[in-house]
């Protein structure tokens, strides 16, 4: 990626970014964020957000300037994921709110997302039709309440 | 053409515009209400979608600033630490509430006798007592009847499950032997009046897709279209007009297509909630009535309440599965509800459990308060908070000071370009103890639960959902701006019927006490017939 070019609209860039911010789990039970096909829903979601837009554009700039000077030719996707941790925590110091303006688009996607929802054990469906179960009031407190009922 | 005169205008379909059109019907008197809001449909309520969590924030968002729908009106609330909430549709707020259903106490209504601060209501418990069992039924209640800290009544359904959240901190409050009981809540616990029953959605503050919730558009409006009522949505009210002789005759309205209407009427009454109703009466300025309508105590739009609420959530080791069942509707507890000397502070608050979040709301609240980090730990920290929360809400409850106001924006308009209201709240000294006291007093329960973290907001900013004192009750037209059964003393066919004219606020949700005041006030109307203006 050239220093010019918009890091929100370069799809590597923001796999990669994606996958720092949330990376897959050790145990390979989670995936991480950048291999869910949600860095084009993520991006437009921030090009649009008035509040914090431009300051994630200039964040991932940083971030993606700072991933070129470590002289690694292919930029912030081609370092390895414990070297790109290391880079976005350096530009947090200058951009402290690039992880989570992108984060309030970002986990709001990442945990609706059906395999991800398997994941963490819950079903890949909407609340409605089926419901939930919600278990029954423990019968030792209601015992306790009816002895007490005026 | 000319709209037809009415007997009897509400304005606003909400929780109270509701409940007493379907009693005023009863007089066979043509009655028309006018909703600046749509009808809703429970298919397009979020929990029918997969991104559920973020229609939830989005366009069924609870600030009307943040959703900023076309019946929206914007509220400044630049000055002040609490957001109004509210939805503007057939229903009101009633759409998004939580349901939660608490009457107020038998002392509630008498806080200068007991305690000797504000006013007390120039009607008791007693009076609203056959109105609240009337609209228990009507709402579709559920309940365990018994609870100590009230008067004897039977919810007409069966409780609904604490589940594992409910149990869990319910128990540590037994440990510390305080006050508990499974909470009133308007959601069906079986199948009634056509209702299916709950089904553990999670998400009664954007909509209910069951219609186990009450909301009033499946409750009263069904019951009241078929007695006759109409009802005409889209219809922003701009003012209420007056008659030579100073009595309201109707109203100015944009109907749905932004043109301007006049309704005349014999009886206009006014369901608009604690900000939107005296919005309109500020609104509503004539030569004969400069100040706004039924305003010669200088009192409408003073007094605002909230109830200012604290959260107090604990973080527990075994699995809860909070992100099911009705989030507000678990246990209340009133055992901070009084004045105790020790406490240093006058009245005080009710618990009122709550459960946990969904999935991206909780990863959304983690970063939020630093529990849930980007990167390597992610995982682990979000595993050990997802269904692992449970917790509860302070209610304090806010006394009445006129520097709390609702007064219209000098610039600040609605889509139909009428004045918007601006909300200027301070957060009172006794309030702030309160807060500070439920949420020491809340940790401590947590703690007894055997939370293995808890975490604290002494003072919600996005918990403005109860709008009360802006038009208040009393016998002294100079000190009240409606009488004891809600007719202006100024204005003799203008009746109030929502939050506007509770005199004080108790330390519990007040829809259950609206609701009960618009029927008993329906009643009086209906009682009081023919000499209703004299
Ligand atoms: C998120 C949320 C959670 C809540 N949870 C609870 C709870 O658990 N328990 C509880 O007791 N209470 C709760 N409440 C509060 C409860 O919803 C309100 O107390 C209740 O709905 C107020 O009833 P109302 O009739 O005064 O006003 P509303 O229900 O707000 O209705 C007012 C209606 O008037 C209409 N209107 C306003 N101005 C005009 C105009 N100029 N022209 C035409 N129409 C107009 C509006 O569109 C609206 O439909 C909650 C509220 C919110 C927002």
């Amino acid at each position: 990626m050239t220093m010019n070019t918009n890091p929100l609209a370069d799809m590597a860039f923001m796999r990669a970014f994606l996958d720092t911010v949330i990376p897959p789990g050790r145990d390979g039970r989670m995936p991480g964020a950048g291999t869910l096909g949600l860095e084009g829903g993520i991006s437009t979601a921030v090009e649009s957000d008035a509040r914090s837009g431009s300051l994630v554009r200039a964040g991932l700039a940083a971030l993606a300037e700072a991933a070129a000077s470590t002289g690694e030719a292919g930029g912030f996707p081609a370092l390895d994921p414990a070297h790109r941790a290391k880079v976005l925590d350096d530009v947090l110091a200058e951009h402290p709110m690039l992880v989570n303006a992108v984060a309030r688009h970002l986990y709001l996607a990442y945990y609706q997302h059906p395999t991800v929802l398997v994941a963490i054990g819950e079903p890949a469906r909407p609340p409605f039709p089926e419901g939930f179960t919600v278990e029954p009031t423990d019968p030792e407190l209601l015992a306790k309440l009816v002895s007490r009922q005026k | 053409m000319a709209n037809e005169p009415v007997g009897v205008l509400i304005i606003g379909a909400g929780a109270s515009g509701a409940a007493f059109a379907w009693s005023i019907a009863d007089t066979g008197a043509s009655v028309l209400c006018l909703e600046q809001g749509p009808w809703m449909h429970q298919k397009d309520y979020p929990t029918n979608f997969m991104d559920w969590e973020t229609r939830a924030m989005g366009p069924f968002a609870t600030n009307p600033n943040v959703r900023g729908l076309a019946q929206d009106y914007p509220v400044n609330d630049s000055e002040s630490p609490i957001q109004p909430l509210m939805f503007n549709a057939v229903g009101g707020s009633t759409i998004l509430w939580a349901a939660h259903f608490p009457r107020f106490t038998p002392g509630d209504f008498r806080v200068k006798t007991d305690d000797g601060v504000a006013d007390d209501w120039p009607i008791s418990y007693e009076t609203l007592e056959p109105f609240y069992a009337v609209n228990d039924r009507m709402m579709g209640v559920s309940g365990l009847a018994g609870d100590p800290a009230y008067p004897p009544h039977q919810p007409p359904l069966p409780p609904l499950p604490l589940g594992e959240t409910g149990n869990i901190v319910a128990r540590g409050f037994e440990r510390l032997g305080w006050h508990w009981w499974p909470s009133d809540s308007a959601i069906t616990s079986t199948e009634y009046n056509g209702r299916a029953p709950c089904i553990n959605l999670g998400s009664c503050g954007s909509g209910c897709s069951q219609g186990a919730k009450a909301s009033t558009d499946i409750t009263y409006w069904p019951v009241a279209e078929r007695k006759g009522v109409q009802l005409r949505t889209n219809c922003r009210v701009k003012e209420i007009t007056v008659r030579p002789d100073g009595m309201a005759d109707g109203v100015l309205y944009y109907d749905a297509d932004g043109v301007l209407q006049e309704q005349k009427a014999e009886i206009v009454v006014l369901a608009c909630n604690g900000i939107g109703t005296p919005r309109l009466l500020l609104n509503s300025k004539s030569t004969r009535y400069p100040d706004g309508l039924a305003n010669s105590s200088g009192l409408v739009g003073k007094n605002l309440m909230h109830h200012p609420y604290a959260l107090i959530r604990g973080i527990f080791d075994e699995p809860l599965h909070g992100r099911a069942g009705p989030g507000g509707c678990t246990f209340w507890s009133h055992q901070f509800y009084k004045t105790d000397p020790s406490h240093g502070f006058v009245r005080g608050y009710s618990y009122e459990g709550t459960r946990g979040m969904g999935p991206a709301t909780t990863a959304l609240w983690g970063m939020a308060t630093g529990k849930v980090p980007w990167g390597e730990g992610h995982h682990v920290a979000f595993d050990r908070l997802n269904g692992h929360t449970a917790g509860m809400v302070g209610i304090t409850e806010d006394l009445p000071d006129e520097a709390n106001t609702v007064t219209l924006d000098p610039e600040l308009t609605d889509s139909n370009g009428i004045p918007a209201p601006k909300v200027t709240y301070t957060l009172s000294e006794n309030s702030r103890k309160q807060l500070a006291h439920a949420v020491e007093r809340g940790t401590e329960a947590l703690l007894a639960a055997g939370a293995i973290e808890t975490y604290s907001e002494p003072l919600i900013k996005t918990a403005g959902w109860h709008l009360m004192g802006t038009a208040r009750m009393g016998t002294d037209p100079k000190r009240s701006v409606v009488n004891e059964w809600g007719r202006a003393h100024d204005v003799k066919n203008l009746f109030i019927i929502d939050g506007s004219i509770f005199v004080t606020s108790a330390g519990v949700n007040p829809t259950s006490t609206i609701q009960a005041l618009a029927l008993y006030i329906a009643d009086r109307i209906k009682q009081n017939m023919r000499n209703l203006f004299d």
